[in-house]
């Protein structure tokens, strides 16, 4: 007979697949359900799990609040989170799932601009066409960032960095502010997508826009490479003053111990937007020392810090650039479902979704928590349905990110 | 020019010498057992993460770092010949191959869920900053790797031909029924060999995660690539092999990346490979015969 | 429903990358390359209707026939290579054509949409199957319609003179060789054949998806792909199909159990493997089945008779 318990084992295991998904819950059982796809295993949980955190932070205050009201009657948010694990077809499979069977009103997520691609793809791509058979699940992204991911689709929404401006910035801010660093170097990774455009998207175009600083050195390596020992002998020969070092923390923590070795000394060095959080400060605090890289979060007023506090304490969730716009994002939505005059019951779901999204899309400027947020309109030439937002530099100081420069009427607050 | 390619060929030496460790851990494996251990790189990951168990809880000092690194390693390859081969029977010789599949996504979701995928910082008892030998930069780190490897190579040669159980581990690799007709018993000789790859398992951790500065989830996979091109490289059960097939291949990684660029770097590693097992269908040093 | 549809979907897609590595096997090989032809397969096919307007059965056509040709000038020197020396050579081509593809720049504007593939920033904008309003269960019968070609195709061969020479040469080489079967051209044959499956399986996918990146087409691919058939077992076509149906089930099926998904996938394979050290569906479960259908009397039986292997099978 234990011939047959393999055979038992995965049958028991595939069965599992059949489970229905949990009892149908929505208006009249007091609850509305939103999602979240994240990479919530596999090497980028990190950036996963944070954003899962904070978005289930927002959903506990709303809820703690007495709920939203729809239809003149409070319902609490129920938040379902959906685990892609960096992977393309987990995330094909998990938008599905959550616009079929979890039957969420929004997804928040991804975490991975790779999943985002093919997911964003399979969404609807000419609104309201019975012609067009993708997908119509509204999503309002946090952290994947490669640029133009919105443009994939109208049902996307993201509140994410805009690192063509960020570059844009820096370069500029060091042009007025540094006018002695002339010569700059530039570490990229070119087989992640994110780091690849940052350079060839944001950086060199910001650089040859300004025509001030003199690029002396460009060298490339892959992102989970251990071992730059011969790029960082290139960099140690070009001896440039500002170095960027768009790279992630994989690659990001040895390259800098590489330079440190061999005792390459920029007066400058900027990161990757994404570095902007504790990742970095847990794979090589001493070596990041004085690296300085933008973001569009750190906690410089009262209500930032309690977040980043309480996000911690309840959920070991990072508040960082990518996790804390999940936050902002359902307290938005939140908003807009109050407003929307949902009927919030599943066979109105398309509707609804509908409903929802087109506010969004007319939503303009709203409050984030360090500053104001402006969401573009659909009709913007550039960065139809992304961001704009405050952006402040800072700088890892101590084993900490502290601000390098904020815009002034950040620091007021 | 010549001052650049003697640099990185310095530096390809050195950092091969981690490749040969590697594949050597591979080697001694599947020579004695004629099976794969694809959970080896997680093995050596996992142990790089428990290693700093004892300094983030009262800063040991490094010998007992690597000593922890050794134990987890050896408990953790205990666990995988217990789940992926023991009970597996002869002559199914894909099936630990799939079954070590399932263990290193099984151990690599254990450390992530431990650390939420975090790497974390693996401080270097070396020194962070390169020596200065006439006009070469040497990292301390990676000489320290090189003679980690001497070291490592030379007690695994003379533990293997100079005591009873390196007798008998030649013995169930070359003719296992031969041997267990002689009374060795291949059962222990499997177990013990698990243990010896294990600790090398828990060095290597200890070298990978000081050479790239952390303990990562990463590593597994960045271990298992090279273990097995180094392996085979070399030729399959070939401990000669492995050690000129590491330090081949570090070599022209960092020419490669010096010259070419890292773009280029793996595909001219991978056609390297190629056309080497074309003309050499065994590798460089593998047997005529098996 | 879409959502089981999609899980269906990527069943399918992945069932032809098994069933490509399934072919290699018996023919006595193991090869960790076939996401390269899948990636030859899934450029290809997705050029094709995005970038030349070529409709979409020609392109996943010319996406497997593409592949099977490159399977076919690879397998030749390739096959001087033997058992783990040939699955880490495969792999290293799996590789060489991945880090090619990273490097490939051809796009074009279209409308509003920078079409075709961009180095490491991928290959988006292939919405064929949305554009035209497929459905995602009209999509799946077109998936489902490709494999069943190629499963009467695997079925028509498991029956025919040539799928016992490929199972002859599986179990030994030199003796196939003595009973004037042409080892290299089985073995060749095979491997171009393999290539078509997994290229096919490529083109469905990157319609499917949307988009391609080289990351899509890395070790975890190939690992996955070679884990169907060995899990689901050599001893029929029907092996690679369960491993799929299995391992796709189970990454979807664990989904209650949240963090603790991929642990248990892992360990349920190692339970498998166990209990079943030559897949679900090996030799000897192929021939219980098969003898269900026989006369009494033409059953074989013993080592050596057709089907049974030469070695014992022990059993747990």
């Amino acid at each position: 007979m234990r011939r047959m318990t393999g055979l038992q084992v995965i049958a028991l295991a595939v069965a599992l697949l059949l489970v229905p998904a949990w009892a149908v819950a929505f208006q009249n059982e007091g609850t509305l359900r939103i999602g979240g796809m994240w990479a919530l295993s596999g090497g980028a949980a990190f950036f996963g799990k944070a954003a899962l955190g904070l978005g289930t932070l927002a959903v506990d205050e709303i809820n703690e609040a007495g709920g939203v009201t729809v239809g003149g009657k409070k319902v609490k948010l129920t938040m379902h989170p959906q685990d892609d694990a960096c992977n393309a077809e987990q995330g094909l499979a998990a938008v599905r799932r959550l616009a079929t069977v979890d039957k969420v009103l929004f997804s928040l997520g991804p975490t991975c601009s790779s999943v985002a691609e093919p997911v964003f793809g399979t969404l609807q791509k000419k609104l309201g066409d019975a012609g067009d058979t993708g997908l119509q699940l509204l999503f309002f992204t946090d952290t994947a960032t490669k640029f133009g991911l919105a443009k994939l689709s109208p049902w996307v929404f993201r509140n994410t960095p805009d690192e063509p401006a960020m570059y844009d910035f820096i370069v500029k801010y060091l042009k007025e502010n540094r006018p002695e660093l002339k010569t700059v170097m530039v570490s990229y990774e070119s087989d992640f997508a994110h780091s690849a455009a940052t350079w060839k998207g944001a950086l060199e175009p910001a650089l040859k826009k300004h025509g001030y600083h003199q690029v002396v050195e460009v060298v490339d390596w892959k992102w989970l490479d251990t071992e730059m020992g011969a790029q960082v002998t290139k960099l140690r020969r070009a001896n440039a003053d500002v170095y960027f070092a768009l790279a992630h923390t994989t690659s990001m923590c040895p390259s800098l111990k590489e330079m440190k070795s061999q005792r390459v000394k920029p007066k400058l060095i900027f990161g990757i937007t994404s570095l902007a959080g504790t990742e970095v400060l847990l794979n090589c605090p001493d070596l990041a020392e004085g690296v300085v890289s933008p973001t569009n979060f750190a906690p410089i007023n009262a209500r930032a810090k309690q977040i980043a506090d309480k996000s911690w304490e309840k959920y070991k969730a990072d508040s960082n650039i990518h996790s804390v716009p999940a936050y902002e994002n359902v307290h938005l939505i939140k908003g807009l479902i109050e407003k929307a005059g949902l009927t919030n019951t599943e066979d109105t779901l398309l509707q609804d979704r509908r409903k929802v999204r087109d506010l969004l899309a007319k939503v303009g400027t709203f409050q984030g928590v360090i500053g104001k947020i402006t969401l573009n309109p659909e009709d913007h030439p550039v960065k139809p349905r992304d961001v704009d937002k405050d952006m402040l530099l800072v700088q890892v100081k101590s084993a900490k990110w502290t601000v390098f420069w904020a815009p002034p009427h950040l620091k007021q607050n | 020019m010549f001052f650049d390619a003697a640099e990185q060929f310095i530096n390809g030496v050195m950092y091969g010498s981690l490749y040969a460790l590697i594949g050597g851990g591979f080697t001694i494996l599947f020579g004695v057992m004629r099976r794969f251990n694809m959970a080896y790189g997680a093995t050596i990951m996992a142990a790089a993460y428990v290693s700093l168990v004892p300094l983030y809880l009262f800063r040991a000092p490094f010998w007992l770092m690597v000593l922890t690194g050794l134990a987890a390693a050896i408990l953790i390859g205990l666990l995988v010949e217990f789940c992926c081969f023991r009970f597996i029977k002869k002559g199914h010789e894909l099936a630990p191959l799939v079954a070590t599949i399932g263990m290193l996504i099984a151990i690599t979701e254990a450390i992530v869920h431990a650390t939420d995928a975090a790497g974390l910082k693996y401080p270097s008892p070396f020194g962070d900053e390169s020596l200065e030998l006439g006009r070469f930069l040497v990292r301390p780190d990676y000489l320290a790797v090189l003679v980690a490897g001497v070291l490592c190579f030379t007690l695994i040669f003379l533990l293997l031909y100079k005591t009873r159980l390196g007798r008998a581990m030649r013995a169930v690799a070359e003719r296992p029924e031969a041997a267990q007709i002689l009374g060795v018993s291949v059962q222990r000789v499997n177990v013990l060999t698990f243990v010896l790859t294990s600790a090398l398992a828990g060095v290597i951790g200890f070298f990978a995660a000081v050479s790239v500065g952390s303990a990562r989830p990463d590593i597994a996979a960045f271990v298992t690539g090279k273990g097995l091109v180094v392996m085979v490289l070399g030729g399959l059960g070939s401990l000669p092999g492995a050690i000129v097939g590491g330090l081949v291949l570090g070599v022209l990684e960092f020419q490669a990346t010096w010259f070419l660029g890292a773009s280029y770097r793996d595909i001219l590693a991978f056609l390297i490979l190629f056309v080497i097992l074309v003309f050499r269908p065994r590798g460089l040093l593998g047997a005529r015969t098996t | 429903m879409d959502y089981y549809i999609a899980i269906a979907s990527i069943i399918g897609i992945h069932t032809l990358l098994g069933l490509s590595v399934y072919l290699v096997a018996i023919s006595g090989q193991m090869s960790f390359g076939q996401q390269g032809f899948f990636a030859i397969g899934a450029y290809l096919a997705g050029m094709s209707t995005a970038l030349w307007g070529i409709g979409l059965l020609p392109a996943l056509a010319l996406g497997a026939v593409v592949a099977g040709l490159m399977g076919f000038v690879v397998g030749f020197p390739a096959l001087r290579v033997r058992g783990l020396y040939l699955a880490i050579a495969t792999y290293g081509f799996g590789e060489i054509v991945r880090l090619a593809f990273l490097n490939v720049r051809y796009t074009r504007t279209i409308g509003d949409r920078v079409v075709g593939p961009n180095g490491a920033e991928g290959f988006r904008h292939v919405r064929y199957v949305f554009d035209r309003g497929f459905t995602g269960a009209q999509y799946l019968a077109i998936i489902l319609a490709a494999l069943v070609v190629v499963i009467v195709l695997y079925y028509l061969l498991e029956r025919s003179k040539l799928g016992a020479k490929v199972r002859a040469v599986e179990e030994d080489e030199t003796a196939a060789a003595t009973v004037g079967i042409n080892v290299t051209q089985v073995k060749v044959l095979a491997f171009a054949a393999a290539g078509a499956v997994a290229g096919l399986g490529g083109g469905l996918f990157v319609h499917y998806s949307t988009y391609i990146d080289h990351d899509m087409v890395a070790l975890p691919l190939a690992i996955a792909a070679v884990t169907y058939p060995l899990l689901g077992g050599l001893g029929s076509f029907v092996g690679p199909i369960l491993g799929a149906v299995v391992l796709v089930g189970l990454t979807e099926g664990l989904r209650a159990l949240h963090e603790l998904r991929e642990f248990v996938y892992g360990a349920l394979i190692i339970l498998t493997m166990i209990f079943r050290p030559r897949g679900i569906v090996d030799e000897a479960l192929v021939l219980r089945v098969k003898t269900w259908f026989q006369p009494r009397a033409a059953r074989p039986s013993g080592p050596g008779a057709v089907g049974v292997p030469a070695e014992p099978m022990v059993r747990p």
